[in-house]
């Protein structure tokens, strides 16, 4: 049985982009009025008890030391309780579980999760650095963010067989989508030829391979289960949800083919909502870069492990395939503000259930949607919701 | 008293990359100039070249790090202008912190320094086995005739009084208050400071030839001569009959380098028996010694054969970059962690000494020490400092292209799986060609970074290479 204790009342996003001209608060303020506006029965702005706040890079991004209250005055409601939950690249769907849990808890009632995540306030080479530089001195010196990846993508061609054109089905096949949808930091179809060609950024991996750094903000609505009629008639249920950690640093990994935190993560989501990877319509999963979705869908058991490459080639994965995922666009061509990426793919999962997606919108067999955040500097940390319609 | 100091394993180390000394004229509208000069790579100094001759010279005599109770290090330029060269080298080299010794510096001399502090400690009895070890790798003068010569290496010895394949005999030393090559407190380049003429007839001359002629009674074997100018060496060479000259093989390969070129120039003569005479010279003072070898001093093939690696070709714009002679304009980005914090007060050791911490409960090796209170294998609190092995298996790899300065691109990094059975994942060295799963490397010294004016040490995985004489380069 689902856990289905919390509902997801309201969902909205911004444009994801560069977005020069919007501050951190701007991009809140129109992430959570997207949100009201999105509350079928309307919502009194008024009504938000309590605001979980995903900001990931808060430290170096121009929001030092200030943890999540900005929001609370940027959205009009200065005086709620807030509180900023930073969980490397799941931060967002972190907060979301945490907000979940507040309102299961019965201390709330009406709880607001927002991510707000300034990836473009600094320089291109800064983000670079702070990556590279940051960590044990030696241990972790130059590994940028595709430092953390690129290994598991050389271990998995070896082991194998997965090509370049596989990873790059990836991109292909997300660029689509994400042409599709109008909240996508890229709308434009890229060739398989594109991507092929594009300069290498870390081998194996090429510029299409990686996701962009993307400016962005997302939020959430949640509400009792009991209440959610109060403001929908198609209300989305929280499932169920899992949380793994896994050794931080990448020398600790005894596996450079899998992501053991999200195996993890996964089969608590799964046990809590009662169903496994067959049941699930489709999937929003952490493609920062082209091989984390193939490890992704291996992981979270869509595939075989040591298939994930052919599948996607095979258009396994596509709109229109057996398991669709990353309908919106994904990392790669939504963009990942890194707080807001959880809460974005959780806007998705609740369009997809309410058939909302238009020329996104997946066929629903069981009425299960499935989001997933992995990261930290050897992707030591993963979360797994698991959203449905089915009350 | 009596007894000599006596050699017992040699070694010698040349940086990665090597500029036609005819380029660096040319940059400056000079035509001529001959052979390289051998320059640091951006993650080499005179300290990692110096841990690399130490740790062949080690091998070479069958010690370990532990049977070292003397480090004795000449090195005109050593990384820190004040600060711990030494203690981070004798670090480097896993010796006892008790380990006696010096830092010599401040001139060409420093090696000849060094060379005779850990003779006479040995001899002394005060230690029973020094390590020697001579480096280099100048900055010169943008446009000084010193550039297109100036070159980068580094040679070891281990001396003890116990009877060896080669004993120092007879040592000559003389002073006289002038200047000749020079750097001032607050300059950042050594220069040239007197006409060529001058330099060679009132300073050079009279002093080499002086020490030179001592050793010459002896009827050496082989020589090895000062050369700062690609002519001076081979004129005292005519005056004292000198027909072998190993050392004008060196300086042609090499360029000059300075404190290590007395020993760097001698290498090549002590595989076979004779008299060697070496000459050293440099701030107002000149040294002479004989090596006596009556057998051929362990390592002294594999140490030539260092030497005569030609490196990787670089060009005048890569040296000036290595040398932080042309740097990008506008500021730097200021890195995560800097030097001065706590965290670098806390991974100091267990960065040069490459430390991991070994479960006593299973035997897993946890890397680094400083992170790992617990075991990641079995959760075992129980963990003892090890040194983990330096040689090793890729596991898996990438070659990151997208490096802002002050990392250099291509910056390959692999997750490397030791014959200890740790794993470690670290920078390789050079630009990732030849690198691939299953690869053997090594772990050697490198300088990280040189990051708010410190330089940061710690290890890198190194493709190997057979050498013809069997070793492992």
């Amino acid at each position: 049985m689902a856990w289905n204790k919390v509902a997801v009342v309201g969902a909205g996003l911004i444009k994801m982009g560069e977005l020069f001209d919007q501050s951190y608060e701007d991009m809140a303020a129109g992430a959570f009025n997207a949100a009201v506006a999105s509350v079928d029965k309307g919502f009194d702005p008024k009504g938000v008890e309590a605001a979980f706040v995903a900001t990931q890079r808060g430290t170096l991004w121009g929001q030092e030391g200030i943890g999540g209250n900005t929001v609370p005055t940027a959205i009009g409601l200065a005086g709620i309780p807030c509180t900023r939950i930073e969980n490397a690249c799941p931060s967002g769907s972190d907060a979301f579980r945490v907000g979940a849990m507040a309102v299961a808890s019965g201390v709330h009632d009406l709880v607001l999760v927002i991510g707000v995540e300034k990836m473009r306030d600094k320089s291109t080479e800064e983000g670079l650095l702070s990556r590279a530089a940051a960590g044990h001195p030696i241990y972790t010196r130059g590994e940028t963010a595709p430092v953390l990846f690129a290994p598991f993508a050389t271990r998995h061609m070896h082991e194998f067989g997965t090509t370049r054109e596989m990873l790059a089905s990836v991109a292909v096949k997300n660029h689509h989508n994400g042409a599709l949808d109008p909240y996508a930091h890229f709308q434009e179809e890229i060739t398989i030829e594109q991507a092929l060609a594009a300069p290498a950024v870390c081998s194996p991996l090429h510029l299409f391979d990686c996701c962009p750094q993307t400016d962005g903000a997302a939020a959430v609505l949640l509400a009792p289960a009991e209440r959610a009629h109060e403001f929908t008639d198609r209300p989305v249920f929280v499932a169920g949800f899992g949380v793994a950690t896994d050794h931080p640093y990448l020398h600790e990994k005894t596996s450079f083919v899998g992501l053991q935190a999200t195996v993890d993560a996964s089969q608590r989501a799964y046990a809590m909502a009662g169903v496994g990877p067959a049941d699930i319509d489709m999937a929003e999963v952490h493609d920062c870069f082209t091989i984390t979705e193939i490890l992704d869908i291996e992981d979270l058991g869509f595939v075989e492990k040591g298939k994930g490459g052919v599948a996607s080639l095979d258009g396994e994965t596509a709109l229109t395939g057996r398991i669709p995922v990353n309908t919106s666009g994904g990392l790669l061509a939504k963009g990942h503000p890194i707080g807001a990426t959880g809460i974005a793919q959780i806007t998705e999962c609740w369009w997809q259930l309410r058939e909302d997606a238009g020329e996104r919108q997946v066929a629903l067999r069981n009425g299960f949607a499935l989001q997933h955040n992995v990261g930290g500097r050897g992707s030591g940390v993963s979360v797994v919701n698991i959203l449905t319609r089915n009350a | 008293m009596g007894g000599h100091a006596y050699l017992h394993g040699v070694g010698a180390a040349a940086p990665g990359w090597r500029v036609p000394a005819a380029d660096i004229g040319a940059a400056w509208g000079r035509t001529g100039g001959r052979g390289t000069v051998a320059v640091c790579t951006p993650d080499e100094d005179p300290l990692t070249l110096a841990a690399a001759a130490a740790i062949d010279a080690l091998d070479a005599a069958g010690l370990e790090a532990g049977d070292v109770d003397g480090l004795w290090w000449g090195c005109t330029r050593p990384p820190f202008a004040e600060g711990p060269s030494h203690a981070v080298l004798a670090a480097a080299l896993s010796l006892s912190p008790r380990a006696a010794g010096a830092l010599t510096s401040g001139s060409a001399h420093a090696g000849m320094e060094a060379l005779l502090g850990a003779a006479d400690a040995v001899v002394a009895g005060s230690v029973r086995t020094a390590l020697v070890v001579v480096s280099d790798g100048l900055r010169p003068g943008l446009g000084t005739p010193l550039e297109a010569r100036t070159g980068a290496g580094a040679a070891a010895l281990v001396l003890s009084a116990e009877t060896g394949p080669a004993a120092l005999t007879v040592r000559v030393t003389r002073s006289r208050p002038q200047l000749d090559r020079y750097r001032g407190d607050g300059e950042v380049d050594t220069r040239d400071l007197y006409d060529a003429r001058l330099f060679r007839e009132e300073m050079f001359l009279p002093s080499v030839l002086e020490v030179a002629e001592h050793l010459a009674a002896l009827d050496p074997r082989a020589w090895s001569l000062p050369d700062p100018d690609g002519r001076l060496g081979k004129t005292v060479a005519r005056q004292v009959g000198a027909e072998v000259l190993p050392s004008a093989d060196v300086y042609t390969a090499l360029g000059d380098t300075a404190a290590a070129a007395p020993l760097l120039g001698a290498v090549g003569a002590l595989d076979a028996a004779g008299i060697v005479a070496v000459v050293g010279t440099g701030g107002g003072r000149t040294t002479g010694v004989v090596l006596a070898v009556d057998a051929p001093v362990p390592g002294a093939t594999i140490a030539a054969h260092r030497l005569a690696d030609e490196g990787r070709p670089a060009s005048y714009a890569e040296l000036l970059r290595a040398r932080g002679q042309l740097t990008p304009s506008g500021e730097t980005i200021p890195m995560g962690v800097p030097p001065e914090s706590a965290l670098f007060a806390r991974g100091a050791e267990e960065m040069v000494q490459l430390l991991g911490g070994r479960c006593a409960d299973c035997g897993t090796i946890n890397t680094p020490p400083s992170i790992h209170p617990t075991c990641i294998a079995c959760g075992g609190s129980k963990l003892e400092p090890v040194h983990v092995a330096r040689h090793g298996v890729v596991h898996t790899f990438v070659v990151n292209q997208t490096m802002p300065a002050p990392f250099v691109a291509p910056l390959p990094i692999a997750v490397v799986d030791l014959d200890d059975g740790a794993r470690v994942m670290l920078q390789v060295v050079g630009d990732g060609t030849g690198l691939e799963i299953g690869a053997e490397v090594d772990l050697v010294l490198r300088r990280y970074a040189h990051e708010r004016g410190v330089p940061v040490y710690g290890y890198k995985s190194k493709l190997r290479a057979v050498t013809p004489a069997g070793g492992d380069a």
